[in-house]
């Protein structure tokens, strides 16, 4: 037997040992959602409100019929409406006087499309609530069509790659920056292969959500739309992080920075050759994709030297 | 009477609304500006910042986040509020649906205004009729007096526990909203006492942080099967409830309005006149006129819209020789009136009878004296046999 | 005349977790497992914690998965710093599965 090593850092942030969901729930198998979603209620507490919508997340979310998979109060809520629900809630409780912790739980399609409207809302409202994506790039419970998160050139159902079409022609919308932008109290990136960071992300999300609208933002690869072995997600996680594509920030009041800089970015083919929604990518088109990912690296580097 | 004599005040229909709804003490209401209700919100935002209610004010950035928002303050277990007209209830068509499926008893006032389709900035019941299949009950009011005071009945009527149910209280756009009236203006304690029995009642289910019980479960099946039913059969309890309340109104306060439906001369009459909202006004100047020269013409103000009152109405209309009535609204499919294509599925009750159907109001253009008169001749004369156009567009035939 | 026994016992799609939840038999999806050499094993967690069902239960210095949830993804084999687990195809256990 090896020297024991010490538990890690990530455990003092746990609040809850019990997992408030039932063992065998209906997430892919290597679903970095569920992680997530198991994760979340350990750092926030079984006691949160949860506000889900349509999405690969409500199969285990919500219940069927009187059934439940998990211990949680919830709230399902249409797609065009989970931050202003949210909304609805919190204002409640704060009304009677009740600490509550409200924590929307959506994926990229909802945030960055079809909800995006009420969540930049209640973000420039300053609603007193949690906002946590799982960015799965893309629709996934609906049969991987793109988002507005679908990065450029991936190959989805509704921009295959073909011998016209080159994968998503235009670049992913950077939903954590707009929030950001807005105003929010806080907001995070946060990834599955870096959980020290995401439960320290997660612990302040919480102690900011009582003062105003907090963000999170996680990346979190998809087994099935990526086309990616089921062992594989959490090492295309940090390798999202090494290359830069997905920086590890947050931004509170206004204030950004890096919690995770990466001194020695690793070139953006490593990360592309892992994922196969990516094959049909050609030299020019890698090179293009570096490009944009140095440039928005740059970007949130140039905001973390503001005052 | 047992209430106090309220406060009189000149005050618009919108305005009636906004203190119908603060005597009501929401927990949580939105806005979001609309012609002709922007006044509504502006109305209850200025209570909050005098300090004259104690509401969360959300002022949304969208009429579906307006709806959403007292959607989920609902079901964690608010009194909520809200109001909108004709685009802005289509921006939240969604969340309309899922409000009534949830049972979240949600109260909002209508101006009702001309739906999206062809642009117009003007009244028409359009929008009342776009939303008739969503689940929630409907109710339309003729007076600014009217509108406060069914505000506080619809509160008591959707919290109801055999209800459940949102409840739209709708008043026509422009005419009523707009104007100005003398209104009595409740005291706070009686609006409270009206609505103490709702205490005594056993509390719904709500959220609870901390708790297992989760809202918008999927319905599998039979369970979805069940859940439609229970939402069904509560809708048609609300019919006779809004009789029953309307009548402890009319006890508490003085005033009541015939609940589901109002019946004007009606007994004796041979022929019937329906009309809805403050065209009910114009019609009763027509139908005394019409007395005056030996019609048996009698009113029914349709007041519940959903449920559709078809009992009383029955009732109401058996025996009677000939039908008019008036739309403010199309049926798209029937090319008709849809509130004379309601009533025309009562033939089996009433018997045939010619009924009558009259397009009139549309695009803020008047439902005069004239028009309702004209009604009343065509519907006397097909009373007595002759033949009768079936669909008549007022408006276009002037 | 209505048979149907009615399920919900409140108006509303609520459904409730308090007593017992819906559970499935997501061990039964598993084409392989993963197997613990506890020789080099430093119970250093990573395991666990990367584990998407987390099922990987503590023993007390170190982890076995809990085989009626535990999909085979392979995460935790691909995770182990010190390369502890293996995957192996649930062939090899056939004779175990009758027991289970």
């Amino acid at each position: 037997m090896v020297e024991q090593k010490k538990k890690p850092k990530v455990y003092d942030y746990f609040q809850e040992k019990e997992d408030p969901y039932a063992g065998g729930v209906a997430w892919c198998a290597g679903c970095m959602l569920e992680l997530t979603a198991r994760f979340i209620p350990k750092v926030l507490g079984k006691d949160i409100v949860l506000v889900g919508c349509p999405g690969c997340s409500a199969p285990v979310l919500y219940g069927q019929n009187l059934g439940a998979w998990h211990r949680m109060s919830y709230f399902s809520a249409l797609m065009t409406g989970v931050a202003s629900s949210a909304t609805g809630i919190s204002r409640y409780y704060r009304k009677t006087g009740r600490e509550a912790t409200v924590v929307c739980f959506t994926g990229d399609g909802c945030s960055a499309d079809i909800g995006f409207q009420p969540l930049s809302g209640a973000a420039e409202r300053n609603e007193h609530i949690i906002y946590i994506t799982y960015d799965n790039e893309g629709y996934m419970n609906t049969g991987y069509q793109r988002s507005s998160t679908t990065p450029l050139g991936a190959s989805t159902s509704t921009t295959p790659a073909g011998t016209v079409g080159h994968g998503k022609p235009t670049p992913a919308k950077n939903v954590p920056l707009l929030i950001a932008m807005q105003g929010a109290a806080y907001v995070a990136t946060a990834t599955l292969s870096h959980l020290d960071d995401f439960a320290k992300k997660l612990a302040k999300a919480k102690e900011k959500s009582r003062e105003g609208f907090v963000y999170i933002h996680i990346f979190a690869p998809c087994v099935m739309g990526w086309r990616i072995e089921t062992d594989m997600s959490i090492q295309i996680c940090r390798m999202a992080v090494r290359t830069n594509y997905f920086p590890l920030w947050e931004a509170e009041d206004g204030r950004f920075r890096l919690t995770n800089e990466v001194t020695s970015p690793r070139p953006i083919g490593e990360f592309i050759n892992m994922v196969r929604k990516f094959s049909h990518l050609k030299e020019p088109d890698i090179a293009e994709f570096q490009q944009m990912v140095d440039r928005r690296y740059a970007v949130i580097k140039k905001l973390c030297a503001v005052e | 009477m047992i209430a106090q004599r309220g406060k009189v005040k000149v005050i618009t229909g919108n305005s009636a609304a906004a203190y119908g709804a603060m005597l009501c003490r929401p927990d949580v209401a939105t806005s979001y500006p609309i012609t002709p209700m922007s006044e509504v919100a502006e109305q209850l935002s200025s209570f909050r910042a005098n300090g004259l209610m104690e509401t969360e004010m959300v002022e949304v950035e969208g009429e579906n986040s307006a709806m959403n928002v007292v959607a989920g303050a609902s079901i964690a277990g608010g009194r909520t509020f809200t109001a909108t007209s004709s685009w802005g209830l289509s921006f939240m068509y969604d969340a309309v649906q899922h409000a009534a499926g949830f049972r979240a008893p949600i109260v909002m006032v209508i101006a009702n205004r001309e739906s999206p389709g062809i642009l117009a900035v003007s009244g028409g019941q359009q929008d009342i009729i776009s939303v008739r299949d969503t689940g929630w009950i409907q109710i339309i009011v003729e007076e600014c007096q009217e509108i406060l005071d069914t505000v506080i009945m619809a509160y008591r009527l959707a919290e109801d526990h055999n209800i459940l149910l949102p409840v739209m209280v709708n008043y026509d756009g422009f005419y009523l909203s707009y104007m100005t009236t003398a209104v009595e203006i409740p005291e706070q304690a009686d609006v409270d006492n009206f609505l103490a029995p709702l205490k005594k009642q056993p509390a719904r289910q709500m959220l609870e942080p901390g708790v297992a019980l989760g809202c918008g479960t999927h319905g599998i099946e039979l369970g979805f099967v069940e859940l439609r039913y229970r939402q069904c059969a509560a809708m048609e309890r609300a019919a006779t409830k809004l009789d029953e309340i309307d009548c402890d109104f009319g006890e508490y306060f003085g005033r009541s309005y015939g609940g589901q439906i109002e019946e004007y001369r009606t007994d004796d009459a041979d022929i019937i006149i329906v009309a809805s909202g403050g065209a009910a006004g114009t019609a009763r100047v027509v139908i005394d006129a019409k007395r005056e020269e030996g019609i048996k013409v009698g009113l029914i103000k349709l007041r519940l819209f959903r449920p559709f009152p078809r009992r009383r109405l029955a009732v109401a209309l058996k025996g009677k020789k000939a039908i008019g009535v008036i739309d403010r609204s199309i049926d798209f499919g029937w090319n008709c009136g849809p509130m004379y294509m309601e009533l025309r599925a009562l033939t089996p009750e009433i018997g045939i009878v010619p009924m009558l159907s009259y397009i009139d109001g549309l695009a803020n253009l008047d439902i005069t004296v004239p028009h309702i008169a004209r009604v009343v001749d065509e519907v006397h004369a097909a009373a007595k046999g002759k033949s009768y156009q079936e669909v008549t567009w007022i408006l276009l035939e002037e | 005349m209505i048979k149907h026994k009615f399920i919900f016992p409140s108006e509303g799609a609520w459904s409730d977790g308090r007593e017992r939840l819906l559970c499935l038999d997501t061990g039964s999806w598993r084409v392989a497992r993963p197997v613990l050499d506890k020789e080099k094993c430093n119970y250093c967690s990573l395991c666990a914690l990367y584990c998407p069902p987390q099922c990987l239960k503590d023993i007390g210095d170190y982890y076995t998965p809990d085989l009626d949830y535990c999909k085979g993804c392979g995460i935790c084999v691909r995770e182990c710093p010190r390369g502890a687990l293996k995957m192996v195809s649930e062939g090899e256990f056939a004779d175990d599965s009758a027991a289970r």
